[in-house]
């Protein structure tokens, strides 16, 4: 919800979706390009900086959105640490045993990767994203499914709340033998409402006399040619400066 | 081609269904709806106004009977229904379950693009039905992120933004506050001025009769009478056989002029008009109520 939050209250709102996809593309491939650690950690703080001074987006909610992605990747790079090998001596656990820098590398080159994704994350709403997508050439089956999913997701999440207000209204979750039933009425009573939704849409589609592929008109940009230059020459100036440094 | 000003707009005659599960639809059901007017539906809870609504748009097809659109049998093969469809939108009672698209804009277009519309058309149709139900500002607003009375006008637009000549509306009052109510009135009113045939369904008997042109009165899967709503006052019998009591404001009217407070053939049809009246008479001196203590 936070990141649904930013990316539609945020600077760079109306800014084209393929302006700011290009950058976050761009910001991907610095990642990859980046020679030496040093060089992919300074990648991933231009793109942070430009994520929290460009698109104003807020200290607070950024790290809040990134901190499960960080502890994947702290818990990936702490396995890589360590090394287990078998030897004359039986199994044995080797610290480091390369040495600081593989580690040091895929630390920062994600960590790259990651802030380049947050900024199209927090910068662009999903239903630009899809539109972009669509722009791309994805397969229609897919940004349906995409459509769908991200809609029903809220209503579905509203669902929940209220079924769960309902069972803890009524003691439900009072012990964890009725926590666990209640529970499991929360998740069979949703597995119905899906079908129904799924039957009502239908029924809701066929009446605005749908045939087939579900379309919507996509969103004007005012200044798609302008944003797409900006990104193009920023992003491919992120990249020199990545291989460059390197 | 049979198509005149004779025929009703949309005609339902001696319609019967009957859902698989064996659960009575429409028994022996039969109405018809001018062009051009204000229709309101009233029955209880499972007496059929859904089902009926959704043989007016051909989401469901008799088992016996006929509907007709315009003088001529709706035909059920698919260009049929696309071009019953065309003409006839249907608002669903719970907007959660017509609004496909996380954003208003995406969501208004889907009908439009349906129909083949190039883009510039629906693009032009969408801005002009988000301004008719007053929601122009929100075109790019995510739906989540609306209110309940707000989404139930982008499932307007959605349906107005395919110009019906019918426009169906599901209990289209419920869960809906007075400031909202009264909101939607006004989007209605407007679309009725614009020559758009209105059909909805309600329990309010006060609202129907305040709002509507004719009644239509549904009993057990059958529109047990249609009446023109300025004759309700005389229709006592057929609302009690429906289980309804005659609006509030015909009963106060009944005693006023009982009294002799109002003249027995004024029949104002908001408690607002009756007041006024009743201040009018004042001014001009008529009798007034003893005050009894």
């Amino acid at each position: 919800m936070l990141i649904e939050r930013s990316a539609y209250a945020n600077r760079w709102r109306q800014v084209s979706p393929a302006a700011k996809g290009s950058f976050a593309l761009a910001g991907l491939i610095a990642a990859f390009a980046a020679g030496t650690p040093m060089v992919a950690a300074g990648v991933a703080a231009i793109l942070v900086a430009v994520t929290l001074l460009g698109a104003g987006i807020a200290l607070v909610s950024y790290l809040r959105v990134a901190s499960p992605a960080l502890a994947f990747l702290l818990l990936g790079s702490l396995s890589l640490a360590f090394s287990l090998g078998i030897d004359e001596h039986g199994l044995t656990l080797q610290w480091l045993p390369n040495g600081l820098n593989p580690l040091a590398n895929v630390l920062s080159r994600s960590l790259a990767a990651l802030a380049a994704l947050l900024f199209l994350a927090l910068t662009t709403p999903l239903p630009d994203l899809i539109n972009l997508l669509r722009r791309l050439r994805t397969p229609e089956i897919l940004l349906e499914i995409m459509v769908l999913c991200y809609r029903m997701l809220f209503v579905f999440s509203a669902a929940v709340q209220d079924t769960w207000i309902a069972q803890t209204a009524r003691l439900g979750y009072a012990t964890p033998r009725l926590a666990l039933r209640s529970l499991a009425g929360l998740t069979a009573n949703l597995t119905l409402q899906v079908w129904q939704r799924a039957n009502d849409l239908h029924v809701a589609a066929q009446a605005r006399n749908n045939e087939g592929p579900l379309r919507f008109l996509a969103p004007v940009f005012a200044h798609t040619g302008r944003d797409l230059a900006i990104a193009m020459v920023a992003g491919s100036s992120l990249l020199a400066l990545a291989v460059a440094m390197s | 081609m049979t198509r005149s000003a004779d025929h009703p707009l949309l005609e339902l005659a001696q319609v019967c269904f009957r859902y698989p599960d064996g659960s009575r639809g429409l028994d022996d059901c039969s109405i018809a709806i001018r062009r051009g007017s204000r229709n309101a539906l009233i029955g209880a809870n499972g007496s059929g106004k859904t089902t009926l609504f959704q043989q007016c748009n051909g989401l469901l097809r008799p088992q016996s009977g006929g509907v007709y659109y315009a003088g001529e049998a709706v035909d059920y093969r698919r260009s049929g229904l696309r071009q019953l469809r065309s003409k006839v939108g249907m608002v669903f009672q719970n907007p959660d379950r017509q609004l496909f698209s996380a954003s208003v804009l995406e969501d208004v277009s889907f009908g439009p693009l349906n129909l083949g519309l190039d883009i510039a058309t629906a693009r032009q149709r969408v801005s002009a039905a988000l301004q008719a139900v007053g929601m122009a500002a929100f075109a790019d607003k995510p739906v989540h992120n609306l209110s309940f009375g707000q989404k139930k006008r982008v499932c307007i637009a959605g349906v107005l933004a395919m110009e019906p000549e019918l426009l169906i509306l599901d209990e289209p009052m419920a869960g809906l506050d007075h400031a909202m109510q009264e909101d939607l009135l006004a989007v209605l009113e407007n679309l009725y001025a614009r020559g758009i045939t209105l059909l909805l369904a309600t329990h309010d008997i006060d609202f129907a009769y305040a709002w509507a042109d004719r009644i239509h009165l549904m009993v057990a899967g059958r529109c047990s009478a249609s009446l023109p709503a300025a004759t309700l006052a005389t229709a006592g019998d057929a609302l009690s056989a429906a289980g309804l009591p005659l609006p509030g404001v015909i009963e106060l009217q009944h005693r006023l002029a009982k009294l002799g407070v109002l003249p027995s053939d004024a029949w104002p049809r908001r408690i607002g008009d009756l007041l006024a009246l009743l201040g009018t008479r004042q001014a001009s001196g008529m009798p007034r109520l003893e005050r009894r203590v």
